[in-house]
């Protein structure tokens, strides 16, 4: 470690410390646990809905309470995995394998102590990745030009699709789709309201939050009520939280590569916490004795929930780096900055450090206080599992709601996020994964707007995407990807993983 | 030929559709040339590729390996007709309705209702009606009431509804939207109708 990194950290918890931010932190973790916890509702919704709320923060108090939101999450949807057979979160779906099993068994204590120490272990690592990598590829992003900006969004959105459950060609339609909606509103260069209808409403373009709220908040919400609810909670069964020294052997080494894994494919465009639980499952069931997964091994508990908590974390690296998300909720960060009048990219590491710092050092405090959250508090969470879907739906649609109308108070919004639900519960129905259409949304206006500029430099010569090298490497990186995921062998082992 | 994918073949119309849909508008603007793009340039370029990619998939449903019924979710073909007659008469008519903001308003309401009531189970109709009337009630009818009005209508779209049970759920949630967004938050919401 170099003088530089240390001054840098210190500098964060100087900001991160301050009884603000430390208050805004807590704010965050803690609804985060809240909404991990609770099925249904998830940190895209959250923090959709508290962005017009962050407009009377600081900048720094903002983003601290959001991120805060999406790890705190993390640790909140192992809590329901476990106890209750149902992922709290979506990155949680994996945990519920043995982590249910283990609570079955009578060992609910441990799985969720596991769960959480891995997680704190993790986030404390990603922490440090971010601090070590984030500011070399800020300097490599800084010489980034139109045309390398063009690049890297192609590479994010083919990366977004090809990670994306189900058919490829859905995803890069979806993609396509989210690119043209992002569209709408006024062009830049020439002044027209485009796909605007005549209606003044949206010639300042669709805002963010409604399509997300509505393909992922009311979407879910009524493709949950078509499911039905069945639940059994395994409220009273959690005895002792202490893992025994056979659960600490055999789980350590099941952290230590869940934490890896996480690390590094939350960097990935399309990455994240999803992802990083998936992979570090699918590598734990390849090593070691694995005749009890399925049955209640506490591997299975430790390996994906160390992964997802990683990577829910590591992947602000591409954020705060290039200004790029890699999934929703990065978008949602992005949609925040916007609001402080940031603009995302490599700059903000330059211009803003007690910003990029202070957030860095308040994601290890916020880790520290989830700790304490989830395990000495753990009987509370629990109790929440028992309030009935029947009266937490309307409820999440009254925040919702009340969430999009601020956003410019006015009706045409919350109308406007209705139909993108009517639309998101028609892509559930027709098996389309809406993540992909989400990240176009938000790199449909950048994306032309770079595409114009380097089209403008290069005298109309499109083959400079390829001859201008970090370009060209880029590019070339996003069509690897492409073909390798249209080969027979790797389509079919494709779908065999994510029908797992 | 026979479809055996269903999801595919409703998947593929859809993506050709908004392809087609967003190369249509973009015509009216102007293209302008590689070099410099006009506003419709980008949207055409993109809107073609999906409307090809979304008749590959449409393709692709009559020989898929995947087998998935023809009929993916309820859809009611009379209620959506009625939604594109009633919608379409009200944009094009708009100048004959102008002395009649009310009239209009109630039309486009008549519209939209048919349009979401045409997809989809009840429970989504309920659920989406609920969250639009709050969105045009919050201002002449206040927080309070439309909040009631919010949280009765999407209840009902659920299994079971208990009276007693959403009784106590709205009053709460009531309470806590004036004290929570109005007090605490500062949001400008009016709390009664005419306020």
């Amino acid at each position: 470690m170099d003088i530089g990194l240390i001054h840098n950290l210190s500098v964060g918890f100087g900001v991160a410390l301050s009884l603000q931010n430390l208050m805004y932190c807590f704010l965050g973790v803690l609804l985060g646990t809240l909404i991990g916890v609770l099925p249904g509702i998830g940190p895209v919704a959250t923090i959709a809905m508290l962005l017009p709320v962050t407009f009377n923060l600081s900048p720094i108090s903002a983003l601290i309470m959001l991120a805060g939101i999406y790890y705190g999450a993390q640790y909140g949807g192992s809590t329901t995995a476990i106890l209750v057979n149902l992922p709290g979160e979506s990155s949680s779906v994996i945990t519920c394998l043995d982590g249910y099993q283990m609570a079955r068994q009578g060992r609910a204590g441990p799985a969720l102590a596991i769960a959480a120490m891995g997680s704190f272990f993790a986030g404390s690592v990603a922490t440090v990745v971010i601090a070590l990598f984030a500011p070399p590829l800020a300097e490599v992003a800084l010489k980034f030009g139109p045309a390398e900006y063009f690049s890297l969004m192609i590479l994010g959105l083919v990366g977004a699709t090809v990670l994306a459950h189900g058919s490829l060609i859905k995803a890069i339609a979806m993609t396509l789709l989210g690119l043209l909606l992002g569209l709408v509103g006024t062009d830049v260069n020439s002044g027209i309201a485009r796909f605007s209808f005549g209606l003044p409403e949206l010639s300042d373009g669709i805002n963010f939050v409604v399509v997300a709220m509505g393909v992922f908040g009311f979407a879910e919400i009524v493709s949950n009520l078509e499911q039905g609810e069945s639940r059994e909670v395994f409220v009273n069964k959690v005895t002792g939280l202490m893992p025994t020294w056979k659960d600490l052997k055999s789980s350590s080494g099941a952290i230590l590569r869940g934490t890896a894994i996480g690390s590094m494919l939350g960097i990935l465009p399309g990455g994240g916490a999803l992802l990083s639980s998936f992979a570090a499952y699918t590598l734990e069931k390849k090593i070691g004795d694995t005749s009890k997964f399925g049955k209640g091994e506490i591997r299975g508990v430790a390996a994906p929930e160390s992964a997802n908590n990683a990577g829910a974390q590591t992947s602000f690296i591409p954020l705060l780096t290039l200004g790029i998300p890699s999934n929703p909720v990065m978008a949602l960060m992005i949609g925040a900055m916007m609001i402080q009048g940031i603009a995302p990219g490599p700059q903000v590491m330059t211009e803003r450090p007690e910003l990029f710092w202070g957030m860095i050092a308040s994601m290890w405090i916020g880790n520290l206080m989830l700790v304490v959250l989830n395990l000495p508090l753990i009987g509370m969470w629990v109790k929440l599992l028992t309030v009935p879907y029947r009266l937490l739906y309307p409820s999440i649609l009254l925040f919702c709601c009340v969430g999009v109308y601020s956003l410019s108070n006015a009706p045409f919004d919350v109308m406007l996020t209705a139909l993108f639900g009517l639309l998101g519960y028609i892509f559930v129905k027709l098996e389309c994964e809406p993540a992909p259409l989400i990240l176009g949304f938000i790199l449909g206006p950048l994306m032309e707007e770079n595409l114009r500029r380097a089209m403008l430099l290069s005298r109309g010569d499109a083959t400079v995407f390829f001859t201008k090298p970090i370009s060209g490497v880029l590019l070339g990186i996003a069509i690897t990807l492409l073909l390798i995921t249209m080969a027979p062998t790797v389509r079919k082992t494709r779908e065999v993983a994510f029908q797992e | 030929m026979k479809v055996k994918n269903g999801k595919d073949f409703w998947a593929g119309l859809m993506f050709t559709g908004f392809g087609l849909g967003f190369m249509l508008v973009a015509f009216n603007y102007p293209m302008g040339s590689a070099v410099r793009m006009g506003p419709a340039y980008f949207p055409t370029v993109l809107g073609g590729l999906l409307a090809i990619l979304g008749a590959v998939i449409f393709f692709r449903a009559f020989v898929s390996k995947f087998e998935h019924p023809f009929k993916v979710f309820t859809f009611r073909l009379p209620l959506l007709i009625g939604a594109l007659v009633v919608g379409g008469a009200t944009y094009f008519g708009d100048s004959l309705l102008k002395g009649a903001p009310l009239a209009e308003f109630a039309l486009t309401g008549l519209a939209l209702a048919l349009f979401i009531g045409a997809f989809g189970p009840r429970a989504m109709f309920l659920i989406l009606l609920a969250v639009v009337i709050f969105g045009y009630a919050l201002k002449p009818l206040g927080l309070v009431l439309s909040t009631v009005i919010l949280i009765v209508l999407s209840a009902l779209g659920g299994h079971d509804f208990r009276k007693q049970e959403i009784v106590i759920l709205t009053v709460g949630l009531a309470l806590f939207g004036v004290l929570v967004f109005v007090k605490g938050l500062g949001l400008p919401f009016n709390l009664w109708p005419g306020e």
